[in-house]
């Protein structure tokens, strides 16, 4: 079954192009008379030694941001310089340093206080977002995370970036999301580098992410570097954050339905620290006060726990250890239970070689898994179900000048699918029945290069090479187009079922007009080889993962994108257009009245199919002064095509939204009072509506012609929120937050169903279901 | 504005808690949706019972329109018991067909019914089921979902563990039919004596009903016609899933189906 033919085929392919990024690199590099010296260090915080992510260094007039890990390395001739280093919300750092040799030069900035930075020097503001080739990224600002009003109180990164252009939220206040039209499985959420499979609790309505917790979020709609792989159409980059190295610091806060708390501190002063929060909900508190006696007897919370420690062994050498772990829990008294959640763990070791190698190497763990228990007499059964991920990476940059910058590495990560199996006493109606575990190995290896060709043009290319193994033991079938069994061969453990091999070029450019514009252009491929098959239209915990097989071929993804990027105002507003074009193949549905559930067939239930996305995305930003924020819109158009389908013509996908406008307003009004606001519109969902009714078995029946063929009523809302921080107290320091979801009150549409009237016998009628009115809020924050 | 109330099937109840909770409302909307042109509805039925068999042929309405389905008269239509037999309907009401005498259907046999409207002649296959299971009995419960004072009705039957079964559930509370259609396979419970509760929240079962219910063996493709229609009634808080017809057996695009099964009922008044 190994298609080896493939492997040989494929292999010049990629040695010419390994031939041509090494001569690309090799005229590229100008050999030098002069003797040059590598300055080099780590960037972080004065005040609690977190490092700092993405700083800018600038070396006279040649500059360079930190890396994931605060680290940067610049070079340059012998000679005296100042380097200079900036970071939003920190004051800068200025220092002067003789090359003479290679320097060690690591830097600590001061964060201000929110009302300087108005008066911020207009020339440390940077332009990264002009220069840079990279295209289609979206930082999000904690700070401003933690004042944009949602819902309940419960600030979420997940919701604050479906207010970007190219996402949308799955639905009204669910944190799933669709980026550029890809699928919400198209996503690669990391968390400190581990795949989290299941970003959400409570079917959606939070997400696994506790702000307190992260540092940095990074979402990458295309262009995507070629370090990243395995997802068709975005990675979503969270780190924790490290924990503070100088002091104990406690934090917290009272929400409505959640409660938190952080704690962090040094191990050894300077050298390590560690930081746990934690959260947990009690909306559970709200159904014991319902009269219903089922429901009183309800369980329904989620809490998560995220931890994290690092030690400097030296200045060349860090180990660091994250971990997170999150459950959901619901049930209904004696009747049915349920849990789910997400485990992750991560070990890192950065050594710094020297001045201008940095070397990561991560062993990562990541588990996902749900259970469902029935306690009714004679129908009692325990399901459970799980995905175990084990991982490594090494990661290398290399900073060979500073019109170079090369990152190369290797990852192999190992599946391991439990799709189900079910277990039941002697009485119940259940058999018990477990389907087939499946293993799996996608390794990849990537190489990129970053290089300022010129002053005005710069280029990040090159490409990941990623294979799929599917492992045996087991029994694997193959299936026609009416879901028979044609072949049914049984494999070893260890043996090899399917193999699949993907080169996936990546390019983006940028040319910069003046040192406010720019154009920039990308092209990227992208595979994947772990697919959900979901049969609802929201995330759910008993999504069903699936890998390639003899039956699923890897998705693909190919982008071209290009973009106008503006700043205004020596970089106090930045504007970007970009326009993008998606083809997508091996897409995958499942049949209607599929049998997903504990299926060993489950393969048999699937179509495949092709899709396509286009759009153009605008987006305004001011990052500085007392009122900032952004303004975004999406005109798009997202599309699938399946033969079962709509005659085989495309139709419009789920997450297709025409239009799409967000924009978020922070004030910083007072030294104590700051307000926000967003308001978002979008065109309605497509929808299947009916086109006519029957009757079968004397029950009113609907027809349907085609998929998708209608639209919901269009969607918009405004929430408001207001902080206000207590009084400054040498000890401690408390804040307010108060919020109001859904100003006016707007109705939205979450689902549009069709039925029976009661009022009105012998009549049909269409009924919208909205969940959420206006929704007050208050939360209590601390830090001592 | 009202609570949601929604189908009590499992994997949707927990969220229901969720949207309880959260203050969800519903409203009867004005929508502009578009009608398709009249489409056939043939509803046809042989059973393993001796007695006559019925056919309907109706044609669907526009969604805004009341439910009065025109009748389809003057169709011919004809079964082949797969064993040189062959019988023919006559329509004894406008759009009803009647097969009479008709010494029931034979077990493992596949009929085939041709129906020719005008000059279309539409064809449909099913197989009467090898074994017809019986309804061992029927009993009820405390509701465990909403008002505890309500009554569940529950199927009790052996499943053979031998053959793949499909099973279908028609519920009756004091003889009028629920809304709710009940299906069942044996992929769980293959040679289990299940008890299969029939969570509905249509009619409100109260303590000395008659509640009465028809259990029909049916074919994989039955099966899956039913399936798929009762999975378009699971308009949970996820949304259900796409809506589509469910997979009739005729071709020529007729809508409805033909099921060659078996029944068996049972009666009981709640306690």
């Amino acid at each position: 079954m190994l298609s080896t033919d493939k492997l040989f085929t494929y292999r010049p392919q990629y040695l010419n192009i390994a031939i041509l990024l090494a001569f690309c690199l090799l005229i590229s590099i100008p050999a030098s008379a002069q003797k040059k010296f590598t300055v080099s260090g780590n960037v972080k915080d004065a005040a609690t030694g977190e490092i700092l992510i993405g700083a800018t260094i600038t070396l006279n007039k040649t500059s360079t941001s930190s890396n994931n890990y605060g680290f940067y390395s610049l070079t340059a001739p012998e000679g005296n310089y100042i380097l200079t280093v900036t970071y939003v919300g920190y004051a800068p750092a200025v220092y002067t340093v003789a090359l003479t040799e290679n320097k060690v030069v690591d830097v600590a900035l001061n964060p201000k206080a929110e009302l300087q930075q108005v008066v911020i020097n207009a020339h440390t503001r940077n332009n990264d977002n002009i220069v840079s080739p990279q295209m289609g990224v979206e930082k999000l600002d904690m700070s401003q995370i933690n004042n944009v009003p949602v819902l309940l109180g419960e600030k979420d990164i997940l919701k604050t970036l479906s207010l970007l252009p190219g996402v949308k939220a799955a639905s009204e206040g669910n944190t799933g999301f669709y980026v550029r039209g890809g699928a919400s499985d198209q996503n690669l959420i990391l968390l400190d580098e581990a795949t989290v499979y299941n970003a959400s609790h409570l079917f959606g309505f939070f997400s696994t992410f506790n702000s307190d917790a992260i540092k940095d979020v990074s979402l990458y709609k295309g262009g995507m570097p070629s370090q990243y792989g395995g997802r068709l159409s975005s990675v979503l980059d969270i780190k924790m954050d490290e924990g503070n190295n100088q002091n104990y610091v406690v934090q917290g806060g009272l929400g409505l339905i959640s409660s938190r708390i952080k704690v962090e501190g040094p191990i050894v002063k300077d050298k390590g620290s560690f930081m746990i929060s934690a959260r947990r909900t009690y909306l559970d508190l709200f159904l014991k006060a319902s009269s219903d006696s089922t429901v009183k007897g309800s369980q329904l919370y989620f809490y998560d726990i995220n931890a994290k420690a690092n030690y400097h062994f030296d200045d060349k050498n860090v180990l660091y250890l994250s971990g997170y772990f999150g459950k959901d829990v619901l049930g209904l008294k004696n009747t049915f239970g349920t849990n789910w959640g997400n485990s992750t763990g991560t070990l890192r070791f950065n050594h710094i070689f020297n001045g201008k190698l940095f070397s990561n190497t991560s062993l990562i763990y990541s588990n996902y898994n749900y259970d469902i228990q029935s306690y009714l007499p004679g129908n009692n059964f325990n399901a459970v179900s799980q995905i175990t991920d084990l991982d490594f990476k090494e990661d290398l940059q290399y900073f060979i000048s500073n019109n170079h910058t090369i990152k190369f590495g290797i990852d192999a990560l190992h599946h391991n699918l439990a799709p189900g199996s079910i277990t039941a006493d002697g009485n119940s109606s259940f058999n018990d029945k477990t389907i087939e575990r499946r293993y799996g190995l996608e390794t990849a290896a990537y190489i990129s290069d970053e290089w300022h060709a010129t002053d005005k043009l710069s280029l990040l290319y090159g490409f990941r090479l990623s294979d799929m193994f599917l492992f045996g033991p087991g029994t694997f079938s193959t299936y026609d187009a009416a879901g028979n069994t044609i072949t049914s061969n049984t494999y070893n453990s260890g043996q090899i079922v399917k193999s699949y091999f993907n080169l996936e070029p990546r390019f983006s450019a940028s040319y910069s007009l003046t040192s406010e514009t720019s154009i920039k252009a990308s092209y990227n491929r992208n595979t994947q080889n772990i697919h959900i098959i979901s049969n609802s239209t929201s995330s759910t915990p008993t999504d069903l993962y699936v890998m390639s097989s003899n039956n699923i071929k890897p998705e693909i993804a190919d982008q071209f994108s290009t973009g106008y990027f503006r700043n205004f105002n020596d970089n106090m507003f930045e504007f970007s257009t970009e326009v993008y074009y998606k083809w997508l193949q091996n897409q995958i549905d499942y049949k209607n009245g599929a049998q997903l559930i504990l299926n060993q067939d489950v393969e048999s239930q699937l179509v495949y199919g092709t899709g396509r996305a286009y759009g153009i995305e605008f987006f305004l930003k001011k990052k500085y002064g007392k009122f900032n924020g952004w303004l975004g819109y999406t005109l798009s158009r997202t599309e699938r095509k399946f033969a079962a389908i709509n005659n085989g013509d495309y139709y419009p996908a789920t997450q297709d939204r025409t239009n799409d406008i967000s924009a978020v307003g922070i004030y910083q009004f007072s030294k104590r009072w700051s307000f926000s606001s967003t308001f978002v519109y979008g065109t309605g969902n497509p929808v299947t509506y009916p086109n006519g009714k029957y009757e079968i078995n004397e029950l009113t029946t609907f027809y349907y012609s085609q998929r998708n063929a209608n639209r919901e009523p269009a969607n918009n809302r405004l929430d408001l929120g207001a902080t206000l921080e207590g009084k400054p107290h040498k000890k401690y320091h408390s804040s307010w937050t108060f919020g109001i979801y859904n100003v006016y009150d707007h109705r939205n549409p979450y689902a549009i169903t069709f039925r029976d009237s009661k009022t009105n016998p012998g009549t049909t009628e269409a009924v919208e279901t909205s969940l959420f009115g206006r929704i007050p809020s208050v939360t209590w924050n601390f830090k001592f | 504005m009202s609570m949601k109330s929604v189908k009590l099937k499992y994997g949707y109840i927990v969220a229901a808690i969720i949207v309880l909770t959260i203050a969800s409302c519903q409203k009867v909307i004005d929508l502009k949706l578009n009608n398709a042109p009249a489409q056939i509805v043939i509803e046809a039925n042989i059973t393993d019972q001796e007695g006559p068999q019925y056919v309907t042929i109706t044609k669907s309405v526009p969604f805004t329109a009341t439910d009065n389905f025109p009748t389809v008269t003057g169709a011919v239509i004809t079964l082949n018991d797969g064993a040189g037999r062959q019988f023919h309907f006559n329509e004894v009401h406008p759009g009803l067909y009647i097969l009479y005498p008709f010494q029931g259907g034979v077990y493992g046999r596949t009929y085939t019914l041709t129906v020719k409207i005008g000059d279309t002649t539409y064809t449909a296959q099913s197989t009467m089921p090898t074994v017809s299971v019986p309804l061992d009995s029927i009993t009820d419960k405390p509701n465990v979902f909403g008002k505890s004072s309500l009554r569940t009705i529950a199927v009790n039957y052996q499943d053979p563990p031998d053959i793949a079964n499909q099973y279908l559930f028609v519920l009756f509370v004091n003889s009028i039919e629920v809304g709710t259609i009940f299906t069942n396979d044996d992929s769980f419970t293959n040679g289990r004596y299940v008890k299969e509760d029939l969570f509905q929240t249509d009619i409100d079962i109260h303590p000395g009903d008659t509640a009465s219910v028809n259990m029909a063996c049916i074919d994989r493709n039955i099966y899956q016609y039913w399936y798929t229609l009762s999975q378009q009634q699971t308009n949970g808080p996820d949304g259900g899933v796409t809506p589509s017809n469910p997979p009739s057996n005729f071709n020529n695009n007729a809508l409805g189906y033909f099921s060659a099964h078996t029944i068996t009922g049972k009666s009981i008044i709640v306690y």
